[in-house]
């Protein structure tokens, strides 16, 4: 079958949008508020539970209840992976600091930093493989999610694959599975790839 | 314990500055996707026929009008079409009178096809302030089907027919499981059940499952491409359950309102698609791997040629 690239291209450039615009968003709030749960740790249990339940909503039907409110196309779409991205981000910035040498901010402390510093140059680089982590698994659950965003009109590989269903053409549906497949992979390479390069040099040897 | 007031207060600071930054991102989606009055956006159902009419619309109005036609085909099912239009982010879509009846309206079936096009007509200017437009000409009703093969072997040509096999695995999409006018209430008029609940599953999907004989009756369009590809045989619906489906351009008033234009611009495509010319339509699509785009240009050149050889003097 032949192949439409510029078409392919598209659908791959939107595909990606989704992914990335709703994972940034996801770990500019996801991080912060998961530090936060590690400071008001009685807050972390409900906080918790709430971003897990959200999870546990098929996308379809999550998609299905946002359309009233947010329509059709790119804007619901980018809402729900955000909530899908959340809880791997959340949870693993919170255990992730959580998990930490205890002596080791003990010494920051001790050397006159304020608690912001410790919490900056201190605890997130120590947590930084865990907390990266989370951001990984968000963006390969999200290359995954955003093909089903081609349901409600927010473009998106997943178009391939729904065509390709209706039509009963497995080409087509290839040609929409294969590529976020692919894409999956690469962008996780990219962030595993940019975590090597933010880990402190001094912190480079024990990992 | 004012600590733990302030504590959960914080989690405000999250759940609005999430609230902001998505404020921002939809506010550069408006600036980019910004609606220009001389743009119409069509919609349609994901599947083959609904997403060709879709184009065969959308060609017709470029070519009739002075109107930026932009596409947003392949949305999900009725309810998700439905929706779009009455938030107006689309401004028509090919829907079938028969589920405007039944599964919007939720009102009972109607046999008579003029009859039932005028209470959709009615009800949804009334309700909704949208308007049909006069209908292509075929009907794509609903409809049980199985494998040629499975059929004779069984002796099954009707509906009612299926009383004496409860043993037999159904598949059906899963807006045919829900709809008045799909399985509950096709189960109630012909008083048959199966032993096993039938199984709801996506259409193409159902369709393979068929032809793998992994279930014996699945639900079909009449004017589907895949019953010819699969060997299907449509049972006969005896008891006269399914309302008539014609199919029409579904529009907002406040669209054509706008550009009031646009119902003579597709006024070309009244009445002149029959069920056998809509099955090949499909087929050319879903069995001759023809590019829907360009089977649907061909289609509104010959409806637009048709009409204007019938004017010439």
């Amino acid at each position: 079958m032949r192949v439409d690239f510029a078409l392919l291209l598209h659908a791959t450039a939107e595909h990606i949008e989704l992914t990335a615009i709703a994972v940034g968003i996801a770990v500019v709030i996801g991080v912060p508020l998961g530090a936060y749960l590690n400071r008001e740790r009685f807050l972390a249990g409900p906080v918790l539970a709430l971003v897990g339940v959200i999870q546990t909503v098929p996308s379809l039907a999550l998609l299905g209840l946002l359309i009233p409110l947010l329509g059709i196309g790119e804007k619901p779409a980018l809402l729900a992976l955000f909530l899908y991205a959340l809880l791997p981000i959340v949870r693993n910035t919170h255990d992730g600091l959580g998990s930490i040498d205890p002596s080791a901010l003990e010494a920051a402390r001790g050397m006159g930093m304020r608690p912001s510093q410790v919490l900056l140059r201190i605890a997130l680089p120590l947590a930084l493989p865990v907390v990266m982590g989370g951001i990984r698994t968000s963006t390969v659950i999200n290359v995954g999610v955003a093909t089903l965003a081609a349901l409600i009109g927010a473009g998106g590989l997943g178009q391939f694959i729904f065509r390709g269903i209706a039509m009963v053409d497995m080409p087509t549906v290839l040609m929409g599975a294969i590529p976020s497949a692919l894409l999956a992979l690469v962008l996780d390479g990219l962030l595993a790839w940019a975590e090597r390069r933010m880990i402190p040099a001094g912190l480079r040897a024990e990992n | 314990m004012m600590n733990r007031i302030r504590a959960v207060a914080g989690l405000f600071a999250f759940v609005a500055a999430a609230a902001i930054l998505f404020k921002g991102v939809f506010l550069l989606i408006d600036i980019r996707d910004r609606k220009s009055d001389r743009n119409i956006t069509i919609g349609s159902k994901a599947f083959t026929e609904g997403i060709v009419l879709a184009e065969i619309m959308a060609v017709v109005i470029e070519r009739r009008t002075g109107l930026t036609v932009v596409r947003r085909t392949n949305l999900g099912g009725t309810h998700i079409c439905f929706q779009a239009l009455r938030a107006g982010e689309i401004d028509l879509y090919p829907e079938y009178t028969g589920t405007g009846l039944m599964a919007i309206l939720e009102q009972p079936v109607v046999n008579d096809e003029r009859r039932a096009l005028r209470i959709v007509r009615e009800a949804f200017d009334k309700r909704y302030r949208m308007v049909w437009l006069d209908p292509l000409g075929f009907n794509n009703t609903y409809a049980l089907a199985m494998t040629e093969k499975k059929a004779r072997e069984l002796g099954i040509q009707r509906i009612s027919d299926l009383a004496h096999h409860p043993e037999l695995r159904a598949g059906f999409t899963s807006e045919f499981m829900a709809r008045k006018d799909g399985y509950p209430g096709l189960k109630q008029l012909y008083g048959f059940s199966f032993t096993a609940e039938p199984g709801s599953m996506e259409a193409g999907l159902m369709y393979s499952a068929v032809a793998e004989a992994k279930v014996d009756v699945v639900s079909a369009y009449s004017t589907d491409g895949r019953i010819t590809k699969f060997k299907l045989v449509l049972l006969d619906d005896d008891k006269h359950f399914f309302p008539p489906y014609q199919a029409a351009a579904l529009i907002r008033r406040q669209a054509l309102d706008r550009h009031p234009e646009l119902e003579t611009a597709l006024s070309p495509l009244a009445g002149k698609l029959d069920d056998e010319q809509m099955r090949n339509i499909n087929a050319r699509i879903d069995l001759g791997g023809e590019k829907l785009e360009s089977v649907a240009a061909e289609i509104a050149q010959q409806l637009l040629a048709a009409r204007s050889g019938r004017t010439k003097p």
